[in-house]
């Protein structure tokens, strides 16, 4: 890649992470004044991995992501009407109004695919996605992204088994922030990393700076560039930090003293890599957009109640 | 659909009429492939010998045990663009699929806003085999009819199991298929057309009478109509419903029937408690109240796990002789 591409390249991570950020401040606000249709879970200083992740995508790859924050369905390409949308719960969301704090937002058409909120369970449904892809003969890849909680769950074994077995272009995205609810890492895995248990299925893993989305960047593209030659999965474990509760308004008692000794800001070392000029500008033109995009999901209606029968069946 | 009027017809058995399906619509259909642990050896049930012959280990994958693995890939296979077919042994291994079966299957459109189509079908045998054993003799098909999203189908006889089958590899929804694997090896004439499907929803009057009306399905109908031919000599003319599916539930043939004879019975494999038939009851006495000459009675499974033994297998189920003496009984209330 050119120094000119790297250029623009950080242009765009930082723009994704700066308008994922603006979200995030807007919804605590917002949350403290008015309350919430639903469970939200915070992704602020999260933004980096799915940021990165997302970019080494292509617009028909198939992302299954778990919801914390609102940089996947961003950084993907959806935009904020339907993504703040579906948080307020009003029918200009994505899933016309369904949804609402944890909204599986999704938008076929742009490869983001959903959510399954029993976590650790999209893992084998992503290898489906893929599956499908390799027999139809297409080139797309399929990205499940988890957190280090679902690394327990038997759906990680079994799929990245059978995935490694068929070889499928599947890319296993974790995103590791050291703590599921309150239940730390350490006490949970008998392994310092997820990635190192890749090797047991024959796939290669690899530990990646999630608070760098440039990095991120580079080892999706890597995997993708591996799934798309043909040569089966990919487990990354970007390693990242929770800096809010599991829920808005988590009172965190659980919460170690030294947990965010490790935590640098994803916003600012994307910007150390931008213009600082340019880097004002998308920070205040990202709050703006929000903030019109805001005031527009709060003046748009609920869904009709019909739309609780709709869609059961096809 | 009368199997009669159709000319070209072979005498095949249940089991094949699901091998003779799957292989018309693999055949049909390029997006159409099996999963499913064993199945490239045909698999324990459904028929599945000579596929992987034809359509190859890319189209008849076979699997470790991994049961949430079939369903869940099935259902990211199914959301972009094919029609994956996975065969769980037995019906019973549905609940460690349970999430992917009840959770994402059945509620990835609902809850997404209605953007997938989720057509796959999960092929699972259900009831006792001759010892099979309490974790292998369930009969679950109550479930898909509690968990909205998932249709259910349950053949009674080969011609139906072909043509179920078919219906339910057509359908963009995601469709739970329960053979009975007590029929595996009955035999009776099934129409050669491959595109001769029986559509979801519709039951079969498989036996017109006036006195009692039997609601039944699966390997039950074939008791029922015993029972029905053996009752004919008393001047009882049981009318046989079959089902054939339980999700789309063919209300209007069950409430037109009983309104008619006025007396209703369920006959089926699954438990008694809380089964298919307590829905049925509830429905048929909210609709018929006043059409009944007598209260709406079931038989169902005992409500215990069953034995591995043979010998204490059999009598868990409703025998010929139960349903003869339970409608005799209705008959004359």
């Amino acid at each position: 890649m050119t120094t000119v591409d790297r250029t623009e390249l950080s242009v765009a991570l930082f723009t994704t992470i700066a308008r994922a950020r603006a979200v995030e401040d807007a919804l605590a606000v917002h949350i403290r004044d008015h309350g919430f249709a639903g469970y939200w879970h915070p992704g602020k200083g999260q933004e980096a991995a799915a940021t990165g992740a997302a970019a080494a995508l292509a617009r028909d790859d198939y992302l299954f992501y778990q919801g914390r924050g609102v940089t996947w369905p961003l950084a993907k390409g959806m935009g904020l009407g339907p993504i703040i949308g579906d948080l307020l719960g009003k029918a200009t969301g994505s899933t016309g109004g369904k949804g609402a704090g944890v909204p599986h937002w999704a938008d076929a058409s742009l490869g983001i695919m959903g959510e399954g909120a029993s976590l650790g369970s999209v893992f084998h449904i992503a290898a489906g996605a893929a599956l499908s892809a390799k027999m139809r003969g297409t080139s797309q890849v399929a990205l499940a992204d988890f957190g280090d909680g679902t690394s327990a769950r038997g759906t990680f074994h079994e799929t990245l088994l059978q995935a490694s077995v068929w070889r499928l272009p599947l890319i296993y995205f974790c995103e590791n922030n050291g703590i599921s609810v309150s239940t730390r890492f350490e006490d949970v895995s008998p392994t310092k990393t997820i990635a190192e248990r890749a090797a047991a299925y024959g796939v290669p893993g690899e530990v990646v700076d999630g608070h760098d989305a440039l990095a991120v960047y580079d080892a999706v593209a890597k995997a993708v560039e591996r799934a798309r030659a043909g040569q089966g999965p990919t487990l990354i474990e970007a390693t990242v930090t929770r800096v809010g509760g599991h829920w808005e308004g988590d009172a965190q008692q659980y919460r170690p003293a030294d947990f965010l000794a490790d935590y640098r800001d994803p916003l600012e070392i994307m910007r150390s890599r931008v213009d600082g000029d340019l880097a004002d500008k998308i920070v205040a033109e990202a709050r703006d957009e929000v903030a019109a995009a805001l005031e527009e999901a709060e003046a748009a209606p609920y869904p009709d109640p019909t739309v609780i029968l709709k869609d059961v069946f096809a | 659909m009368s199997v009669e009027t159709v000319p070209d017809t072979a005498v095949i058995s249940y089991d094949a009429a699901q091998g003779a399906a799957l292989a018309e619509e693999m055949r049909r259909d390029p997006t159409v492939f099996l999963m499913g642990q064993d199945v490239a050896m045909g698999g324990f049930f459904g028929g599945g010998r000579g596929l992987v012959e034809e359509f190859g280990l890319e189209r008849v994958r076979n699997t470790g045990i991994t049961e949430a693995f079939m369903v869940g890939a099935a259902a990211g296979a199914a959301m972009t663009g094919m029609r994956p077919v996975v065969q769980l042994g037995f019906a019973d291994f549905s609940l460690i699929a349970g999430d992917e079966i009840f959770q994402k299957l059945g509620k990835w459109r609902h809850m997404h806003g209605g953007q997938f189509e989720l057509p796959a079908v999960i092929i699972m045998p259900i009831g006792p085999s001759g010892g099979a054993g309490p974790e292998h003799s369930g009969s679950m098909e109550m479930l898909p009819m509690h968990f909205p999203g998932l249709k259910a189908v349950v053949p009674s006889n080969p011609a139906d199991a072909k043509g179920l089958l078919k219906a339910a590899i057509r359908d963009p929804n995601p469709v739970l298929y329960y053979p009975s694997k007590q029929l595996n090896f009955k035999r009776g004439p099934v129409p050669s057309d491959p595109d001769l499907v029986i559509p979801l929803g519709q039951a079969a009057i498989a036996r017109p009478g006036t006195t009692v009306s039997v609601i039944s399905y699966g390997c039950m109908v074939p008791r029922v109509l015993e029972a029905a031919q053996a009752l004919s000599a008393e001047s009882i003319d049981l009318e046989v419903i079959d089902l054939r599916t339980l999700v789309p539930l063919d209300r209007d043939t069950i409430l037109a029937s009983v309104t008619k004879t006025g007396r209703a019975m369920i006959v089926h494999e699954a438990p008694r408690t809380a089964g298919p038939g307590a829905e049925i009851a509830a429905l048929i006495q909210e609709h018929c109240f006043y059409a009944l000459e007598a209260p709406v009675a079931r038989l169902g499974a005992v409500d215990a796990p069953i034995p591995a033994s043979r010998f204490l297998e059999d009598l868990c189920f409703p025998s010929v002789t139960d349903i003869v003496e339970l409608a005799r009984r209705l008959a004359r209330a």
